[in-house]
């Protein structure tokens, strides 16, 4: 890579805001480079949406700042300009056709009268849309209205693309395109490399897309990095162990389980449980005592923690302290 | 950018053939009714269900009753007049009060064709009504009066010679002759129809109908209604356009637009100048089915029309995009629409002329834009009035558009910072 495209397009410093009486976005910071993906994760209420106003310039921090391109987004339209948007629903003209959603929000960013026909066509060439260019909107199928939300977010060449939620809702050949999509406009190949900023909840997609990753977590950005790195710290050689049983276990099949440090996902009625080995051979011995105890088991399977995992821990769906209990616990 | 706006709810109107029906159909069709329907509430055309029972039973009442039932517009149902008074009187309030009848008509006595009858005694002819139909009464009793002028004179020359006999004294025997020979003349004048209603019996009613000083054809209820729909379909259609700004805000179009250059004010102006134009094409068409169907000078008068639509239609459009800016749902859209249609319609006269409304009612309808686009299109058409006239209604609904649209922009950039 150049050295401009190692360029910082996204800069926010010690980014503080406040509802009344809640403090939601707290001394936060992140830097993106120029063409890469980022992947912002965190659960319902962390902030996500605040950043996002803010970073789009609809709200002035309190505190610290915000430059895209780095111009200052609550105050510069070329700023706003810079930034493409697409947001979780199908943001469109419904009884409008793909083009001319395209023409419309390409001026409505500011792009010049001349240019707009050619920047659709662009767009459509990027996301595939030309055979349904000139479809009405409300007549298409989820997949291809996502792909057109997308298209009407990147017509105008923003240098920063936010997606929120992408793919929600739609079927997996479409989700598995759009992700290519993502892949393609964030690396090699294009015209224009995009920085993007991927909000998802779908935590195998962003493990696939995603370069680094950051979570929201009571107002500040943690944990940032790229995925297999982060997975790697938090978590060393440790695998996690899943068993699904045939029913819900009684007291005394409970208590064998949680002597051999497994616990029950939560809202899964007790047929999930989860646990860590510091061996993955670790578990067929774990398992024969199961089959001792006559538990029935469904299935069960030894994995690399993936970033689900490290979000259990993070969040704090999985106390971290239970990985070191496991290892006493495997040690006796 | 705001044609961009414009363009864009252009095409989404355009494509939606339901709601370009509802848009541009609806509303000269639904004048067309209420010109029809209002527009004769004068009582011309009226049709009245009469209950009527003749007491006299003589010849002259036989034949006051025939001409009673030769009305136009008035449907006797006869009720048998063998019962007793009490009786006939109960039933004709009966048939009154369970609908039946809109009004009754009871000839109690014989109507008194020469000067001896008393002053003191029941009239003749009483006519009952309900007072949720005190119209119908005034109608009738009208009517009641218009014919004894015009057939039946002479009993209003009896009832006043009758009147200065009980006050001046009596008539000597050669006056009552001369009175008696004077009457049988008018009977015979009546019966041949040579009658010209000249003996007026004192003016006893005295009506004034005014001219359209615009030289029209018109009683004043067409050019009425059609600026009354025209701004009650304005606000209508306007607050509906409207509500789409919450569902672009719902949909995450506006999300999308506010993180753009233009920010809220593109989107908001974009809106209400479409809303404008919309409002503009929808006048045109009531008005032109106005002078198409009943004759209202609009080619004639195009240029101050135009003046009053283009105003009207912007009022009614940044009221509306008020309105949508201060809702936050589509649910609150709706109800504050429709109840603020309904009350700014009523008030300002788009429902009824407001003429017939307390005065403290028509005080408040000064507050709506229906009250001053009526008045300056009553101006325009019946009137005949000029921009010296008019100026006043134009300002108001310049300075409440105008008022609409900043407040709107400031809530809408408010609502883009929240």
């Amino acid at each position: 890579m150049s050295e401009a495209q190692h360029s910082i397009i996204l800069s926010i410093e010690q980014l503080c805001f406040d509802y009344p009486g809640r403090p939601v976005l707290q001394e936060l910071d992140l830097a993106l480079q120029h063409g890469e993906l980022f992947a912002l994760l965190g659960p319902n209420g962390a902030g996500k949406s605040t950043l996002i106003r803010a970073l789009c310039g609809r709200l002035r921090p309190h505190k610290g700042s915000i430059q895209v391109s780095g111009l200052d987004p609550h105050r510069s339209a070329a700023a706003r300009k810079s930034i493409g948007l697409v947001p979780q629903q199908i943001a469109l003209y419904r009884h409008l056709t793909v083009f001319e959603n395209l023409e419309v929000f390409a001026r409505l960013a500011g792009v010049q009268r001349v240019r707009v026909s050619a920047l659709a066509q662009q767009a459509l060439d990027q996301c595939g849309l030309e055979s349904v260019a000139g479809q009405i909107v409300s007549e298409l199928s989820g997949g291809w209205q996502r792909r057109a939300n997308i298209a009407c977010g990147l017509v105008h060449e923003p240098a920063l693309l936010v997606l929120d939620e992408p793919t929600v809702g739609i079927d997996l050949p479409a989700r598995l395109a759009i992700e290519q999509l993502l892949t393609e406009l964030s690396g090699q190949g294009m015209t224009q490399q995009m920085t993007i900023l991927l909000i998802s909840h779908d935590l195998e997609q962003v493990e696939r897309l995603a370069d680094r990753v950051g979570f929201l977590i009571n107002g500040r950005m943690q944990h940032v990095g790229v995925p297999i790195e982060l997975l790697s710290q938090q978590f060393g050689q440790m695998h996690e162990w899943h068993v699904q049983l045939e029913q819900k276990p009684n007291a005394a099949d409970s208590e064998l389980l949680n002597r051999l440090e497994l616990q029950p996902e939560p809202a899964a009625g007790q047929l999930y449980w989860r646990g860590w080995l510091d061996e993955a051979q670790q578990a067929g011995a774990r398992m024969q005592r199961l089959e001792q105890a006559q538990i029935a088991v469904r299935e069960w399977r030894v994995r690399q923690p993936g970033l689900d995992s490290l979000w259990r821990t993070v969040y704090g769906m999985a106390q971290p302290e239970s990985i070191d209990q496991t290892n006493e616990a495997l040690a006796r | 950018m705001i044609l961009t706006v414009v363009r864009a709810m252009w095409l989404g109107l355009w494509r939606d053939r339901g709601a370009l029906v509802l848009a541009f159909l609806f509303p000269p069709l639904l004048f067309i009714v209420f010109a029809e329907v209002f527009s004769g509430s004068t009582g011309e055309g009226l049709e009245l269900n009469i209950a009527m029972a003749d007491s006299a039973n003589s010849s002259f009442s036989q034949q006051f009753v025939d001409s009673i039932s030769a009305i136009d517009g008035f449907v006797l149902s006869p009720l048998s007049a063998s019962d007793s008074d009490i009786d006939i009187e109960s039933g004709l309030s009966e048939a009154v009060r369970t609908g039946q009848a809109d009004a009754a008509i009871w000839i109690r006595t014989e109507p008194p064709r020469y000067p001896d009858s008393d002053l003191d005694g029941e009239a003749p002819v009483l006519v009952i009504g309900d007072s949720s139909k005190a119209l119908a009464v005034a109608v009738v009793h009208g009517r009641l009066q218009a014919l004894i002028q015009e057939q039946f004179p002479v009993l209003n020359v009896s009832r006043a010679v009758t009147l200065v006999d009980a006050l001046v004294g009596p008539y000597s025997d050669e006056q009552q002759q001369s009175l008696e020979e004077l009457i049988d003349e008018l009977e015979l004048e009546s019966a041949s129809g040579e009658s010209d209603g000249s003996i007026n019996a004192g003016s006893l009613i005295e009506q004034r109908m005014r001219q359209s000083e615009a030289g029209i054809d018109d009683d004043g209820g067409i050019s009425y209604y059609a600026g009354a729909v025209a701004i009650l379909f304005l606000l209508f259609s306007a607050m509906q356009g409207a509500i789409s700004l919450i569902d672009e805000r719902s949909s995450g179009i506006v999300d999308r637009l506010l993180a753009g250059p233009g920010g809220a004010r593109v989107v908001v102006i974009g809106k209400g100048v479409f809303l404008t134009l919309q409002g503009l094409v929808q006048v045109s068409i009531i008005f032109a089915v106005a002078w198409w169907l009943f004759g209202i000078d609009w080619i004639g008068k195009f240029g101050l029309w135009l003046i009053t639509a283009l105003l009207a239609a912007a009022s009614a459009a940044w009221l509306a995009m008020l309105m949508a800016s201060l809702c936050q749902t589509r649910q609150q859209a709706q109800t504050a629409s429709a109840f603020l249609v309904l009350i700014l319609s009523a008030v300002g006269g788009s429902m009824m002329p407001r003429f017939l409304m307390p005065g403290w009612l028509r005080d408040l309808g000064w507050l709506t834009p229906n009250a001053w686009a009526i008045e300056a299109w009553q101006g325009v058409f019946w009137r005949g009035q000029g921009a010296a006239e008019l100026w006043l209604a134009w300002l108001v609904l310049g300075a409440s558009a105008l008022i609409a649209m900043c407040i709107s922009i400031i809530l809408s950039t408010r609502m883009s910072r929240a």
